[in-house]
C-alpha cells in the first residue's frame, strides 16, 4: 500500500537537514547558499544543453561533428545536473508541502519530464544514425525538431523555476 | 544622494508601468537567468579549455568563434533586462552593496571578454597551441570564470540582502 503523501512530505520536513535549511537552528543563510549553488548548477545544465541544441538547429558550431560536440558537452550537463538535483532536493525538503502543492513547481517538473522524453526519443531515433549526418548542418528534420523542443522546454523549466520564488 | 536618484527613477512613468504590470519583473528575471546560463556556461567552457581540460575536440579559436557571438548577444539581453529591473525597483538595487560590487565586476568582465576575443581573433595560432599560449592565459581563465561566479552570487544575494539594507538605512520599501 502506498503511504499517504502528507505523511511522506511531513517526514521529509522533519529531517535534521530540512530544519537546518529552513533556518530553525539559526543558520539563516543556509537556504540562500544552497540556492546559489542551485543557480550556478542550473546555468551550466541549461547553457551546455543549449550548445548542443543550437548545433542541432544549425545555428552554432556548424563545422563541429554532432557526436563529437555532444561527447564534449554531455559530461558538463550530467555533472551539473547532479549538483542541481541534489541542491534542489535539499531546498525541496525544507518546505516540502509548499513546493509539492505549488503550481509552477509542478509545471517545472512537467517541463523536465517532457524534456527527458524528448531526449530519449532523439537518442533512440535520429541519433542512432548520427554517423550519416554527423557533419551536416542543419541536420535532418527530426534532429532539428528535437533541438527546438529541448530549447523551449528548458526555457520553460527556468521560467517556472523563477515563478516558484514569486508564489511560495 | 542614492536615495534621491532612486526616488527620481521610481517616480518616472516608465517605472510606474513596470511596477504596475505584474509579469514584467518575473519575466525579466527569467530572461536574465536564461542569459546568465549562456554566458556562464560559455565562460566555463572557454576557461577550462585554456586550463587544459574540457572541450579538447576544438581549438581555443574555434571555441571563441562559436561561443563569443552568443555571449555578446546574451550580455546585451542581460544589460537590458537588468535595466528593466533597476528602473522598476531602483531602491532595491541602489541600497544593496552587492549590486554595486556586481556592477563593478560586470564592467571588468565586459572588458576582459572583449580583450580576450580580440586577442584570439588577431592571432589564433598563438592561442591554439599550448606551448605558444601567452603565459597569463591560465591566470586569465581563473579570473574570467571566478568573476562570473562572483557576479552570479552577488546577483542572487541582492534578492535576500536588500530588505536588510533598506531597514538599516531606514529607507521605505517601494513595494513588497
Amino acid at each position: 500500500m502506498i503511504p499517504p503523501m502528507g505523511d511522506f512530505l511531513n517526514s521529509l520536513e522533519q529531517t535534521t537537514l530540512a530544519s537546518m535549511v529552513r533556518g530553525d537552528t539559526g543558520l539563516e543563510w543556509l537556504f540562500p547558499q544552497v540556492e546559489i549553488v542551485h543557480v550556478l548548477a542550473l546555468a551550466l545544465v541549461f547553457g551546455s544543453i543549449l550548445m548542443v541544441d543550437l548545433r542541432l538547429l544549425g545555428l552554432n558550431s556548424r563545422t563541429s561533428a554532432v557526436s563529437r560536440l555532444s561527447a564534449e558537452v554531455l559530461p558538463w550537463t550530467w555533472g551539473a545536473f547532479a549538483v542541481a538535483a541534489l541542491s534542489g532536493g535539499v531546498l525541496f525538503i525544507s518546505k516540502a508541502h509548499t513546493y509539492f502543492y505549488n503550481l509552477p513547481f509542478r509545471l517545472k517538473f512537467l517541463c523536465m519530464a517532457l524534456a527527458g522524453i524528448n531526449m530519449l526519443c532523439f537518442h533512440f531515433g535520429d541519433y542512432r544514425k548520427v554517423a550519416r549526418w554527423d557533419l551536416r548542418s542543419p541536420p535532418p528534420v527530426g534532429a532539428r525538431i528535437a533541438g527546438l523542443l529541448s530549447v523551449l522546454l528548458w526555457v520553460g523549466v527556468i521560467f517556472c523555476g523563477r515563478w516558484i520564488g514569486f508564489t511560495t | 544622494m542614492v536615495r534621491e536618484w532612486a526616488g527620481w527613477i521610481a517616480d518616472t512613468r516608465l517605472s510606474h508601468v513596470f511596477q504596475e504590470i505584474s509579469w514584467v519583473i518575473p519575466v525579466s528575471q527569467s530572461m536574465h537567468i536564461v542569459c546568465v546560463a549562456i554566458v556562464f556556461a560559455s565562460a566555463s567552457m572557454l576557461g577550462t579549455r585554456l586550463l587544459g581540460f574540457g572541450a579538447s575536440g576544438r581549438t581555443v579559436s574555434q571555441l571563441v568563434g562559436s561561443l563569443i557571438p552568443w555571449m555578446y548577444g546574451a550580455l546585451a539581453v542581460l544589460l537590458l533586462t537588468g535595466l528593466v529591473q533597476t528602473i522598476a525597483e531602483p531602491l532595491r538595487q541602489f541600497v544593496t552593496p552587492e549590486f554595486w560590487w556586481k556592477m563593478l565586476m560586470v564592467i571588468c568582465e565586459l572588458l576582459l571578454t572583449v580583450w580576450f576575443a580580440r586577442a584570439v581573433r588577431r592571432d589564433p595560432g598563438r592561442w591554439d597551441a599550448a606551448p605558444t599560449r601567452p603565459k597569463g592565459a591560465r591566470l586569465f581563465a581563473v579570473v574570467f570564470v571566478g568573476l562570473w561566479v562572483a557576479i552570479v552570487v552577488c546577483g542572487r544575494l541582492i534578492g535576500y540582502t536588500w530588505s536588510y539594507y533598506a531597514w538599516i538605512f531606514r529607507f521605505p520599501a517601494v513595494h513588497g
